[in-house]
Parts: C-alpha cells; structure tokens; sequence
C-alpha cells in the first residue's frame, strides 16, 4: 500500500516537473516566434487515409505516427540569441545529445544534434541550431522528438518546410 | 502512513478541482451579452450543399458537424485592460488538460492555437484560438460528434465545391473594420 501511494507521488512530481522541457522558456516571448507541434496532432494526421497506391504520402504518414513532438523557435534578438545558445548548450550535455554534423554555409552556422535510440540508426531526438545568415541574423532552434530513423529525415524535410530543411537533405543523403 | 494518506488526498484534491474548472462553454455563456465580445453562431446550412450530389463519405463527414460557435474580443481605445484580463482567462482555460493542444504558432504579441477534446476517432470540439495584441482575440469552436481526421479532410475537400452562405458570416465584419 505504501509503496504504491509512494510511487503515485512520484510520478506525479515527475510529470509536472518535466512535461514543461528546456525550451518551453522560450515560448511565448514577444521577440520569439514559436511552432509548437504536438503528438496529438501527428497521431491524428496519422489516422488519415491515403491512398494505398500513394507510395509517397504512405511513407510521410508511417514517418509521421513515429512523431512526438514539433518545437521551433525563431528569433532576431541579439541576447535571446545567446540565451538559446546556453541552454541548447546545457541541453546537449544533459540530454547526451551527439553532434551529427555541424556546417558552415554563407556565414550561417548550423549545428546539428541526435539522441540516438535502441539502434545507431534510430534518433529519439534531434536538434538543429542555426545563427546568422543572410535572413536578417535570425537564429532558429528546432526539437523534433520521436522515434525515427535517419534515412526518413529527406521525407520530412521534403514535405514540411522545416528550416535548415536543404541542409539536413543535403547530408544526410551524403551519408546513405 | 497517515501522511502518505493526507498526501494522496491532497494530490486527489487537486485532480478534482482540476476536472471542476472553468469550461469555454461557460466562458461562451457568460460573454455573449458583453458588449466588448462579438458572438456567432454558424450552422451547417452555411454550406449551402446539394445533399444529393454529395458522396456517402462527404455525407457523413458533414453530418459529424453540429455548428460552429465563435465569440471574438474586439480591441479599441477603452478596453485594453480588460483585453488583457479576457485573453488571459482564455489561455487559463485553455490550459486544462482536457484540451488537448494540437498546435501552437506565434510569439507573445500574437499568436493561434488549435485544440481539441475527446479522443482520436471521436473528437467532440475543436478550438481555435487566435489572438493579437492590437486587434483582438477570437475563439472559434467547431462542435460536433465524433469528428475525426478523416471526416475533417473530407469536409474541407467538400467546401471547396459549396456555396458558403455569406448571410451568417455578417457580424464578423466588424472585426475587420
């Protein structure tokens, strides 16, 4: 009897504690801009049906149940800027997160970062920063959590206009 | 033991108010004579469609809609306060556990949300919430039964081809105003 009111506190505590993630500071700031996807959503755009002989649409759905959650923050603010930095920064050594690549293009620095799952193959987590660029120094922080694999990444990039979405093509078809 | 107890007890306390709060019907309720809100009711005779033209899944599709329920805050010279007080109320509510938040887009000064209630085949209501800090804010809630993905993408691909009767979507100009 003990033991399970003990654990019921825990879990409690657990879930509010951490439902609210690293990033969530960032929302709902006037100099952010946010996307916010969340599982709910995919698992209802999960349930829409195509059709079968669609080979394209079936694959960014199988990819799209395997999705938790969206998170994409923009900013041009100069000290949100660094703030997104210290605490993707943090993030990345408490969350074990790997750098898969890290590129320089047109003055644009784009660091990109995976949570490998049960299998080298499978990402749990990945996260993009990307600073500087021509686009009036905007600096964009992108967490997409779930469980997919690496190859599945074009698929997204090619229907969803997510930022940094050619770069991330462009190497991780390098690396097949 | 007796702690673990007056713990759970608290914890169960907090379950219970939680289920107990303010709901968006009741906000709805409570606003719509308010002189700062605007209020409308659409019914699914907006879409002026030929039910007889319409396929067996664009039948049911419609027929899972009940109506579309929106109350928007307009904002001018002598509100503002209230704006803020309104808006805050909105997210607060928003903010139960039984809207599930679909999707999020925007900063502090603006912004949109869509949630919505029920399970995954069986969705009952779906909110919109959009607001901007110079203009307003609006709810928009589509009501019905047994909403799901599918019929939802059904409805959208039947208004492309119905005529939308303009007649009810009159007191929504003067937002734009």
């Amino acid at each position: 009897m003990n033991r399970i009111i003990i654990t019921l506190v825990i879990a409690f505590f657990t879930t509010t504690f951490f439902a609210q993630s690293t990033f969530d500071k960032f929302d709902g700031r006037d100099e952010v801009t946010a996307i916010i996807v969340n599982k709910k959503m995919f698992d209802l755009m999960g349930k829409v049906k195509v059709d079968a002989s669609d080979n394209e649409a079936q694959n960014y759905l199988n990819l799209i149940r395997k999705l938790d959650n969206l998170k994409v923050f923009t900013t041009t603010n100069v000290r949100i800027t660094a703030e997104m930095k210290s605490t993707a920064e943090s993030y990345t050594k408490t969350a074990g997160l790997e750098e898969l690549m890290r590129v320089n293009d047109n003055g644009q620095n784009i660091r990109i970062l995976v949570k490998s799952g049960a299998t080298e193959e499978k990402i749990k987590e990945l996260l993009m920063f990307i600073e500087g660029g021509n686009k009036g120094n905007q600096t964009v922080l992108m967490s997409l959590t779930g469980d997919f694999s690496l190859n599945e990444i074009p698929i997204l990039t090619d229907k969803m206009r997510i930022p940094g979405g050619d770069i991330l093509k462009k190497n991780t078809k390098n690396k097949q | 033991m007796k702690m673990f107890l007056g713990i759970s007890m608290f914890f169960s306390l907090l379950l219970v108010s939680c289920s107990d709060g303010p709901s968006l019907q009741k906000y709805f309720v409570e606003n719509t004579e308010n002189a700062n809100f605007i209020s409308l009711d659409i019914s699914p005779s907006i879409l002026k469609v030929d039910k007889a033209k319409l396929s067996v899944e664009q039948n049911e599709a419609l027929q899972s809609f009940d109506k579309i329920n929106i109350l928007a805050f307009k904002v001018n010279a002598t509100n503002r306060v209230q704006f803020e007080m309104e808006r805050e109320k909105v997210v607060a509510i928003l903010k139960d556990k039984k809207y599930q938040q679909l999707m999020k887009f925007g900063s502090g000064k603006e912004g949109a949300s869509i949630s919505c209630l029920g399970s995954d085949d069986h969705i009952e209501e779906f909110v919109l919430f959009a607001n901007k800090k110079d203009s307003g804010f609006a709810i928009v809630r589509v009501l019905g039964k047994d909403m799901n993905p599918n019929n939802f993408m059904t409805m959208i691909s039947a208004l492309k081809s119905a005529n939308i009767d303009l007649e009810q979507l009159k007191p929504l100009q003067q937002l734009i105003k």
